[in-house]
């Protein structure tokens, strides 16, 4: 143990006097999830993701249409996602420049009647706050769509437009627009193809406490899409302060300071251990910052962090015993420099780190994903913080630490036999 | 007993035979140079003897016991410099010392006085707490050095430890090394630089592609070659044959012949003048004619056939 404490403490006095290599691979991952939160903004209200799109509605036609429609965005599940006000124009740019809305939406005046008469082409009006970028970008996306709703119901009802411009100005006349809305209701059996079932849609599904399956109902809690990124792209940096040790290794090897150690005790597992557990306490460094700032950044709340540490924990174990049994394999520095990098992005893509593992190729997925511990890691994260079900995130923390420990066992073995052959440095 | 003893050590790269078969020993208090150009096969051989080798053949005795058979008691007796600065240039000499100390067996408390007596004793004691890696080289071999004698080894192997050093760092070092033979330790010296070996080693062994070719004091090496002097002729001798020269073989030995000088020994103690006689009355050309007490580089040329260049 005295052992293992003077050589961690070594390597811990080397890093604070040469601290450059670790100050910039923490500083990266630091740099990075600040890059994605000025891009993409913070987690948004109430620490979920994107939050709700909070835009202003001006409504200059107001007429019955356009109160319809105003009545019908603040309804439903869908005050779930987005949260519109009702305003003035003058209001309403006061507080898109006070950064308190994402966009306005202006219904100009006459929308009602132009769009019903389609005599002139109907012009919505949308300003998008400059100061963010993705709620006013999903804001125009969804317009988007209901501007080509609006025009496949002109095209498809048109005859049926005059009645329906009679109807909403002769006043509340509610048998003629039951009939209308009968026939039209009929027409609209035409349109079923493109607007039932919607295009895109996701279904939700928990696991009982009896283990059955069974979908829920009403509202749920919205995917964190950056505490998802975050979590697979942490998975695959958390590897690359263990490839510094790693050529730190090399290090050792090239000026024989690891000879010399091998001089005065015949045990190497000590000097890798010792290593082994360095790499560790940088990883869990690299952790702390990663996961901690970066829940930060993007308002996630991690629901388990304790389970989240222990796996942590087991993934440096991983993280030292992968850097050690690299620097056996491979004893040529340069080589070992250009080759960890390649190696570290590698395990990281083919582990579902840089995107869902959905989207890797069906041989990759179903025959390499599985054996990575960055998948290991990164999908029992996401299940546990971002799903419904109840990973068994134990058998991975024993499954990390084993691994790692097996290589940290095969890189001593293997060390010992190069040096018994002469063929480390 | 001697507490270094090698017997018929082997080892082999693939098809290179880079030590075959060598033997010595090292008593207490011995200096012992192991002498040959590069590659002759020394570090090998010191790697062997350090545990850090296993050898294909032969058997390595520290302090009478096989090294196998207790590698971590032959590694407490035993003090290694490498070749190589193996130091972390990012600590001071102090920091390296003392982490060298306790990794050899000292606490906390000895590997502190026992590195403040090295440091004032290799003159690093007003840079101690300087990173090793502002030092000049010279200071740096002599951290290298001092690295290894944290435990107080009592048999220390050094490979090349002057190699890359101005002179004046050398003397500093060779000085060093005597003061620790006179202390009773062990040496196993290894170098390519001739007057390091004749300045300090008590015995020498010459060391060419891997094998021991010879191992003696300096005097009896030197006597191998020619005794007390050696005969340099200068002058045209393309097409000499000196076997061929009447009485020549019975009463010379020729070291090296070229077409411009010839080394010759005398076969007996005949006085000096007498010998120059007969040289100059030999049938060839002859402007100068030297004569030279035989060093080690003479012994070498005359076991290879070749010079040994520094």
């Amino acid at each position: 143990m005295n052992l293992l404490c003077l050589l961690v403490a070594k390597d811990l006095r080397r890093a604070l006097r040469n601290p450059l290599p670790w100050v910039i691979h923490l500083a990266i991952p630091l740099a990075i999830t600040a890059l994605l939160g000025l891009i993409f903004g913070s987690g948004g209200s109430e620490g979920r993701g994107l939050g709700r799109v909070r835009f202003a509605l001006v409504d200059e036609d107001d007429s019955a249409l356009s109160r319809f429609l105003r009545g019908a965005l603040l309804q439903g599940q869908v005050g779930g996602y987005w949260e519109p006000v009702v305003l003035d124009r003058t209001s309403a740019l006061a507080r898109l420049e006070a950064n308190q809305l994402s966009a306005v939406l202006i219904l100009p005046p006459h929308f009602t009647r132009d769009y019903l008469t389609g005599r002139t082409p109907v012009r919505l009006e949308l300003i998008k706050n400059p100061a963010q970028s993705l709620q006013p970008a999903v804001l125009e996306e969804l317009l988007g769509v209901v501007v080509t709703g609006l025009n496949a119901v002109a095209r498809n009802l048109r005859s049926e437009f005059p009645a329906w411009r009679q109807a909403l100005e002769s006043g509340a006349d509610y048998r003629r627009v039951a009939d209308l809305i009968v026939r039209t209701g009929e027409k609209l059996d035409t349109l079923r193809p493109y607007l039932d079932p919607p295009r895109v849609w996701y279904t939700r599904e928990v696991r009982s406490a009896g283990g059955g399956w069974s979908g829920v109902s009403g509202t749920v809690s919205g995917v964190n899409l950056f505490g998802y990124l975050l979590v697979g792209l942490s998975t695959m940096f958390l590897l690359f302060p263990a490839n510094t040790a790693r050529s730190d290794l090399h290090r050792e090897l090239a000026c024989g300071t690891f000879e010399r150690y091998h001089t005065l005790h015949d045990r190497l597992w000590p000097f890798l251990v010792a290593k082994g557990v360095f790499v560790g306490a940088m990883v869990l460094l690299s952790a702390v910052i990663l996961f901690g700032r970066g829940g930060l950044v993007f308002g996630v709340a991690w629901q388990r962090p304790w389970v989240m540490a222990l796996l942590v924990v087991g993934y440096a174990v991983f993280a030292a015993g992968f850097s050690a049994l690299f620097a056996a394999f491979v004893p040529d520095a340069r080589a070992a420099d250009a080759l960890g990098n390649l190696v570290v992005m590698a395990l990281g893509l083919a582990g579902g780190c840089a995107f869902p593992p959905q989207s890797l190729p069906v041989w990759v997925r179903d025959h390499v994903t599985p054996m990575l511990p960055t998948a290991w890691l990164a999908q029992t994260l996401r299940e546990m913080e971002f799903g419904s079900g109840s990973p068994a995130w134990d058998l991975v923390l024993l499954r990390l630490v084993g691994l790692g420990l097996a290589l940290l066992g095969l890189a001593a073995w293997r060390f010992r036999r190069c040096f018994a052959e002469g063929g480390v440095s | 007993m001697s507490l270094l003893r090698v017997e018929r050590l082997s080892k082999s790269f693939g098809a290179v035979r880079a030590v075959d078969g060598v033997s010595f020993e090292v008593g207490a208090g011995e200096l012992y140079g192991l002498l040959g150009p590069n590659g002759a096969g020394k570090t090998t051989t010191i790697a062997m003897i350090a545990g850090l080798l296993r050898p294909d053949s032969g058997e390595v005795f520290i302090d009478g016991r096989p090294l196998g058979a207790d590698p971590q008691r032959a590694r407490r007796i035993l003090g290694v410099v490498p070749q190589e600065l193996a130091l972390y240039e990012e600590l001071s000499a102090r920091e390296n010392l003392e982490f060298w100390g306790r990794l050899g067996g000292l606490s906390s408390r000895d590997a502190r006085r026992r590195a403040t007596e090295l440091l004032e004793a290799l003159s690093l004691a007003d840079r101690a707490r300087e990173p090793v890696k502002t030092y000049s080289g010279g200071m740096k071999r002599r951290v290298n050095l001092a690295c290894a004698l944290l435990h107080r080894p009592r048999l220390l192997l050094l490979d090349e430890p002057t190699v890359g050093i101005d002179p004046q760092a050398r003397l500093g070092i060779l000085e060093f090394i005597r003061h620790l033979r006179h202390e009773g330790t062990a040496i196993l010296y290894t170098t390519h630089y001739l007057e390091e070996a004749e300045a300090l080693c008590q015995r020498i062994g010459i060391l060419d592609h891997g094998h021991l070719l010879v191992e003696g004091t300096l005097a009896r090496l030197r006597e191998r070659v020619g005794g007390d002097r050696l005969f340099v002729l200068e002058g045209d001798l393309r097409g000499a044959r000196p076997e061929a020269w009447p009485g020549f073989a019975d009463r010379f030995r020729v070291i090296q012949l070229t077409e411009d000088h010839m080394v010759t020994a005398a076969r007996d103690a005949r006085d000096p003048a007498e010998c120059l006689r007969d040289l100059l009355n030999l049938p060839v050309r002859v402007e100068n004619v030297t004569v030279k007490r035989p060093s080690l580089s003479d012994v070498f040329l005359q076991l290879t056939g070749r010079e040994l260049r520094e």
